[in-house]
């Protein structure tokens, strides 16, 4: 008998022990009467109420009083692109909220994965770095913050320039990111000397190119090295040569303004499928990352390479003199003189963005603008880039490297730009094209089958 | 023994806390999955019902015949290079006459207890275009210098090996572990009656690991459906999806396009195909238990 209460205590003990821990909060007693189950429901919800006042006055009295608030940030700290920012950011913060506290968590290269976790176990940081996409999703879920007014009140869009107004606001017209990139662009970098040693012309044609990719290829050149491995470079790929048979190149498709079967989207596929069996890209650019691509281009393996203008410093640096953009290549010498004026790339409404729900999420939401400025500042005077989303007034620290001036003296004449992908609304072109684009580039999929299966996603 | 399997309550009690984290952690999600599948969802929001449109527009996608085919070659080069080489390698070191054979021993295993990030790294540096094995091909004048991982068709079976090489190990230690538990006595009969070293294993070793070989069948060809790791970090599931499996499917439709309740219908089929592989194995090895037991019968009677 002993033994027996002894192993149903054991029993009893093990399954106690295995269930501890599942529970969360101290639950609410279920008394099984109906007048007591609402009481309890409404001490709890006053409760509750207590609970959110409580915290509010504790923020106000924390920063009345000045002790430390800390606030998360998720955002991208990988390179001097985004440390450099950051770090200046945190400087001047320190300075202007001397009683605020930035807690980074480092952005994964992750296709939001892990912020819609975030977001969907209710544990989303104060602020996050949000694209498109993510605007959009939480957007529906109630899980980003309406800054109309702290953009107003803090004169952030006083700030904006002209040329990024529209950045700032999503497609219901309201703000839920500060933007702290400007129009972007992608750029078709070339080695100069390379290009001299070869006694090769800037293409301005595809003909030219063709002879290009030729004398290149013959000489153990890779003509084009590109990342392939990231889908946005290879749709970026596509769309410098759409944009020359169609103005809208991605963008109007993402936005339903035109249809891939319509021609020029035909014919910039065709021509794509010609360039890539004449060797333009590396043979293995779809398993390609930056790293390798960039490093065959800065030493002299590649002698062009496709990426945005935030590559101007990184690409100055290493090559010095012999490095520069040139005009997007076109069919003939006409439609080269004409696409001048149209770019791939633009702007995207993405930004720092706030949580609703954070305990600090008024502090929090002036916190975001001021790091936007600030990120801003940081391109500007440490990272040569004047394309960034407001007016600074601050000046580089140095003079801007060749091609940004380039870039700056054509800005005035460009008429339109398309979309990075991070840009495009349409998720599942955005799927579509990317995955194609880096089809076509593998030189395994011909262009009937990209605009066949583009326009099949698309139905 | 038999006074506690006679207590009901001693066996609920013990069963419970088990049964409980299997019904929280395994059961509910993969019914959530199931049901979810039916619904248009972006992981954040109310989902909307949808009924089968999710499971219509799978089962027309392109994508979804390449990454069935994809799971199937995965399944069988795994399935055949693990079994095959960990059964060839448990045998060679079972002998203790072999010399090395406990450096052997580690040496096989040591790839299981590497990161899979890891492998997958060292193996993109040798097959990439420029990496280790094009260059011995350059060196050596042969002509098989290939795109191995950027290949449309050719691609999977490179990433297969890759897994399978890793894994191999694991089922190398089950198979050793069961050689052991194998009496010496059945080996020195056979040797009497002249039997080779050779026919000993095949006639004693194979047939004596049926229950060894049957749980390798089940966690390659389950892991087979499953792979996604490799091809994430070896090809990104390209050249334009045409490395892609079910779970890449998935994880394409929740995380890229924010479209749970597709991925989850992906999922769902995953799920299935999981379960009738592991039913027909059961199925095979139980069919042979009862021939067995058939014959054994037949004999009896004829005796």
């Amino acid at each position: 008998m002993k033994k027996r209460i002894l192993s149903t205590l054991v029993c009893l003990t093990v399954a106690a022990t295995s269930i501890i821990g599942c529970g969360s909060k101290a639950p609410v007693e279920e008394t099984g009467k109906d007048t007591a189950a609402a009481e309890t429901t409404t001490e709890a919800k006053t409760e509750e109420k207590a609970e959110e006042k409580a915290e509010e006055n504790a923020t106000e009295t924390t920063e009345a009083s000045g002790d430390k608030v800390t606030l998360s940030i998720y955002t991208q700290y990988a390179d001097d692109d985004t440390k450099v920012p950051y770090d200046y950011a945190v400087e001047q913060l320190k300075e202007a909220y001397p009683n605020v506290e930035l807690n980074l968590i480092v952005q994964a290269q992750d296709d939001g994965q892990t912020l819609k976790t975030l977001a969907a176990t209710g544990q989303l940081p104060d602020i996050y770095q949000a694209s498109t996409d993510i605007i959009n999703t939480f957007r529906e879920s109630n899980q980003i913050m309406v800054l109309n007014e702290v953009a107003q009140s803090t004169g952030f869009l006083d700030k904006l320039y002209d040329a990024n107004k529209d950045l700032a606001y999503a497609e219901d017209g309201n703000i839920y990111a500060f933007p702290f990139s400007g129009q972007e662009y992608v750029l078709w970098y070339y080695n100069k000397a390379l290009f001299e040693e070869n006694g090769l012309e800037i293409p301005e044609t595809y003909d030219d190119l063709l002879n290009c990719i030729e004398v290149f290829k013959g000489k153990g050149i890779t003509p084009l090295a590109l990342f392939g491995q990231e889908g946005w470079n290879t749709a970026a790929a596509y769309d410098v040569i759409a944009t020359r048979y169609a103005e809208g190149g991605i963008k109007a498709l993402d936005e339903g303004k035109a249809s891939i079967t319509d021609e020029g989207y035909v014919n910039a596929a065709k021509k794509m499928e010609e360039l890539v069996a004449a060797g333009l890209y590396q043979e293995d650019a779809t398993t390609t990352n930056y790293d390798q691509a960039s490093e065959k281009f800065l030493s002299g393996e590649a002698a062009m390479f496709i990426n945005g203008q935030w590559y101007i410093e990184d690409a100055t640096k290493a090559l010095g003199d012999n490095v520069d953009w040139m005009f997007y290549p076109a069919a003939d010498a006409a439609s080269y003189e004409a696409g001048k004026a149209v770019f791939s790339g633009g702007g995207s409404a993405s930004g720092f963005a706030v949580n609703p729900d954070s305990a600090n999420a008024e502090l929090a939401a002036e916190v975001a603008e001021f790091i936007t400025e600030k990120y801003c500042e940081a391109k500007v005077m440490y990272r040569h880039n004047p394309l960034v989303a407001i007016d600074t007034g601050k000046e580089p620290d140095s003079e801007y490297p060749a091609m940004m001036k380039k870039l700056s003296d054509t800005l005035p004449s460009i008429t339109a730009t398309t979309k990075f992908t991070w840009g495009l609304t349409n998720s599942t072109f955005n799927d579509a094209i990317q995955s194609e684009s880096q089809g076509l580039v593998s030189g395994q999929f011909t262009a009937d089958e990209f605009v066949q299966d583009i326009a099949d996603t698309m139905e | 023994m038999k006074k506690y399997m006679g207590n009901k309550l001693a066996i609920l009690l013990f069963v419970l806390p088990a049964l409980a984290i299997f019904i929280t952690f395994d059961f509910i999600p993969i019914i959530q999955v199931f049901a979810y599948s039916f619904t248009d969802w972006n992981g954040l929001t109310i989902p909307n019902f949808t009924g089968i449109k999710n499971y219509l527009d799978l089962f027309t996608d392109r994508v979804f015949a390449t990454s069935n085919r994809n799971q199937l070659i995965f399944a069988v080069v795994i399935t055949i290079y693990q079994m095959l080489f960990a059964t060839v390698f448990a045998i060679t070191i079972s002998d203790k006459k072999m010399k090395g054979r406990k450096f052997l021993r580690v040496a096989y295993f040591i790839p299981v207890i590497l990161s899979v990030t890891v492998v997958c790294q060292l193996w993109s540096a040798v097959l990439a275009g420029d990496g280790l094995l094009n260059k011995l091909f350059e060196a050596g004048n042969f002509d098989f210098k290939q795109n191995w991982l950027g290949d449309r068709y050719k691609a999977i079976y490179v990433i297969a090996f890759v897994n399978a090489w890793q894994w191999m190990g694991y089922q190398f230690a089950l198979i050793v572990a069961g050689i052991k538990s194998i009496p010496s006595d059945y080996y020195e009969a056979a040797r009497i009656d002249g039997c080779s070293n050779v026919l000993a294993h095949l006639k004693i070793t194979i047939p004596l690991l049926a229950e060894t070989y049957k749980f390798c069948l089940i966690i390659s060809l389950t892991g087979g459906i499953k792979a996604f790791t490799e091809m994430n970090i070896l090809t990104g599931g390209g050249p334009n999806k045409s490395t892609y499996t079910l779970t890449y499917m998935m994880y394409n439709a929740a995380f890229k396009k924010s479209d749970y309740g597709y991925g989850l219908a992906a999922a769902s089929v995953m799920v299935v195909e999981c379960m009738l592989v592991m039913l027909v194995i059961n199925f095979i090895f139980r069919d042979r238990d009862q021939k067995k037991e058939e014959e054994k019968a037949r004999r009896k009677r004829r005796a």
